[in-house]
């Protein structure tokens, strides 16, 4: 049974409808118009019990908004949403115990008081047991290094450091759902690192994780599926291999040859590989389809015939398919 | 189906309350300077109500039929009331601003009543020199009316009750900004600037419209008027049980106009 599914989950709001500057904002005072936006279109998503799926999509696409209606915070216009068979907005209360979110942009933390205080007021609300707490304190500790600024007012922390806090304060109940919108924005490479091992090492204990990141490294190291959005809609939903494996079809050899590379030349002479310049005038790209071709078979023949001086192999990335898929150069 | 485990209690409630507004004052020990100003300013502005009301009956010996002490203690309680929103549930006032800026998301994730989780959010320093004060013109006033030590309870009751319809009323007001988006409660800032300019004086002092409006609508008048008018016989005894009604009505509808805001909220950043 899922532990998320929501069905023909849709998020319409209300914006104003005036014109810029003065003169519209005026207008607008006496004669309000408004038009409807559509964030959320349709969405059909489900997730079982102890899945890690990376949520993505341009600005816009609607992340925020999703993850806004998949915990409570917003009503469905349309549709339907279930965690571990309740709705969350209704029956808000219960399933707030199961759930844990972190709003990146955000903090949790009482401005004003220590991060412990912050820490032991959830534990309190949530009603966890002080051996409970004390064990998992222990844990954030060995894993986030909390205990540096625990007793640290929560204005004073760095950007690394609340974000650490944070992931704390949003699993000091131990929850079974746990969302992270953009939990490593703004961070530097060694805390991004750290709160990646961290993330990999709550999946690898059971935790279901919904992720959204515009960082794809987070999405490649912490998630398994990958859900991406764009224009409130779904436009690819399965796991990142396959999708690596589905539309990473070509692979580039990157040539440094003695002289400089005739590319019509080459071209004429190996025409089964796409051939284009490179960076330099000795510098040659060539593309073949890497479900035609061994990487050893291409590479074999253009390093016989031609004794580059230098070469490279490159793939496209993840971050170029989700591109194109944006651009809605590949279909679902 | 709901989880009866997990329902909400009134000991998990009042829990989550009696933390969190400690913690906010364990908060304000990091301003300190700040404390003493605000807590001043709330004693300063009652000064100057407490000397008008001596420069005024210096002239004149009743108002309809009230005395100095009398108005003293209308005066007071209010003060009181007033004073103890800011020290009980003066984070409802950022209800707009939260709404605002989606500052509201963290806290509908949380198994804790969203309101309690606002009013405890902040506590305004001018509420302990207000509060305070207001004590001083209540028992100040009282000794003044001849007022014994058997009119104790009633007067207990009436400041309790007090302080619950304020809170109430300002929290209900405050939620009107759930709808109408503004950072500034508006609505709740009128009512405290008509409470200080009307319900200071006595109530016969205006037409029944205003007598059935802040009776039975918005019921200002069971804060300060009606207690003191009580206690002080300007109303009869039994107007007592009306202030413990409009208590749990103000909070019923406090909690319900809240409840409905939260229904209509739609946070930022879409």
């Amino acid at each position: 049974m899922p532990i998320l599914e929501a069905r023909s989950l849709t998020k319409t709001f209300r914006r104003p409808d005036k014109a810029s500057g003065f003169k519209g904002a005026v207008k607008h005072l006496v004669q309000r118009k408004y038009k409807n936006y559509t964030a959320v279109d349709g969405i059909d998503l489900s997730i079982e019990p102890g899945e890690s799926v990376a949520y993505v999509g341009p600005n816009g696409a609607g992340k925020s908004t999703t993850v806004k209606l998949l915990t409570g915070i917003l009503r469905p216009s349309e549709g339907t949403v279930r965690v571990m068979g309740r709705d969350p907005h209704t029956e808000r209360i219960a399933n707030a115990h199961d759930i844990g979110v972190l709003f990146g942009q955000r903090t949790q933390l009482w401005w004003d008081l220590p991060v412990e205080e912050s820490l032991k007021l959830l534990k309190h609300m949530y009603g966890v047991s002080d051996a409970d707490y004390q064990a998992r304190i222990a844990k954030f500790d060995e894993l986030l290094d909390l205990g540096e600024f625990m007793p640290a007012l929560a204005r004073t922390l760095s950007l690394g450091q609340r974000m650490r806090a944070d992931l704390a304060c949003a699993l000091i109940h131990a929850p079974k759902m746990v969302y992270l919108d953009e939990p490593t924005i703004g961070l530097d490479i060694s805390v991004k690192d750290r709160l990646r091992a961290f993330l990999r090492e709550l999946v690898d204990d059971g935790t279901t994780l919904l992720l959204t990141s515009h960082d794809l490294a987070d999405i490649e190291e912490v998630c398994e599926r990958i859900v991406v959005i764009d224009k409130g809609a779904i436009a690819y939903d399965g796991p990142i291999q396959q999708l690596k494996a589905h539309y990473i079809t070509t692979k580039a050899v990157h040539l440094i040859l003695e002289g400089p590379a005739d590319v019509p030349a080459l071209a004429g002479k190996f025409p089964d590989y796409e051939w284009a310049a490179g960076e330099s005038p000795s510098e040659v790209v060539v593309t073949y389809e890497s479900n035609r071709f061994t990487t050893a078979e291409v590479l074999g023949g253009l390093t016989s015939q031609l004794a580059p001086r230098d070469l490279s192999l490159s793939e496209p990335s993840i971050e170029d398919v989700i591109r194109r898929l944006y651009a809605g150069e590949l279909t679902k | 189906m709901a989880d009866p485990t997990r329902a909400l209690t009134a000991r998990h409630v009042g829990g989550v309350y009696g933390r969190s507004l400690l913690a906010q004052i364990r908060a304000i020990t990091e301003y300190p300077a700040d404390f003493w100003v605000m807590a001043s300013a709330g004693v300063m502005w009652n000064v100057l109500q407490f000397a008008f009301l001596t420069v005024l009956f210096a002239a004149v010996p009743d108002v309809a039929g009230w005395r100095y002490h009398e108005m003293l203690m209308l005066s007071g309680l209010l003060t009181v009331a007033a004073g103890s929103t800011a020290l009980l549930c003066d984070g409802i006032w950022s209800t707009g601003t939260y709404v605002l800026k989606g500052e509201i998301d963290y806290r509908i994730t949380r198994p804790a009543p969203v309101v309690v989780q606002v009013a405890t959010s902040h506590i305004g320093m001018q509420g302990f020199g207000e509060t305070a004060f207001g004590l001083v013109m209540v028992v100040y006033g009282w000794i003044g009316a001849g007022l014994g030590l058997a009119a104790v309870p009633a007067g207990l009751l009436g400041v309790a009750c007090a302080v619950v319809i304020e809170c109430a009323l300002i929290t209900m007001l405050c939620a009107v900004t759930f709808w109408i988006k503004g950072n500034n409660s508006i609505f709740a800032f009128v009512m405290l600037d008509l409470q200080h300019n009307a319900m200071t004086l006595p109530l016969a002092l205006f037409p029944a419209a205003v007598k059935i409006v802040t009776m039975f609508v918005l019921p200002v008048a069971f804060v300060n008027f009606v207690p003191v008018a009580v206690l002080t016989g300007h109303l009869g005894p039994w107007w007592l049980i009306g202030t413990p009604l409009a208590a749990v009505a103000s909070v019923l509808a406090a909690l319900g106009v809240y409840r409905l805001g939260l229904r209509s909220y739609d946070s930022s950043g879409h």
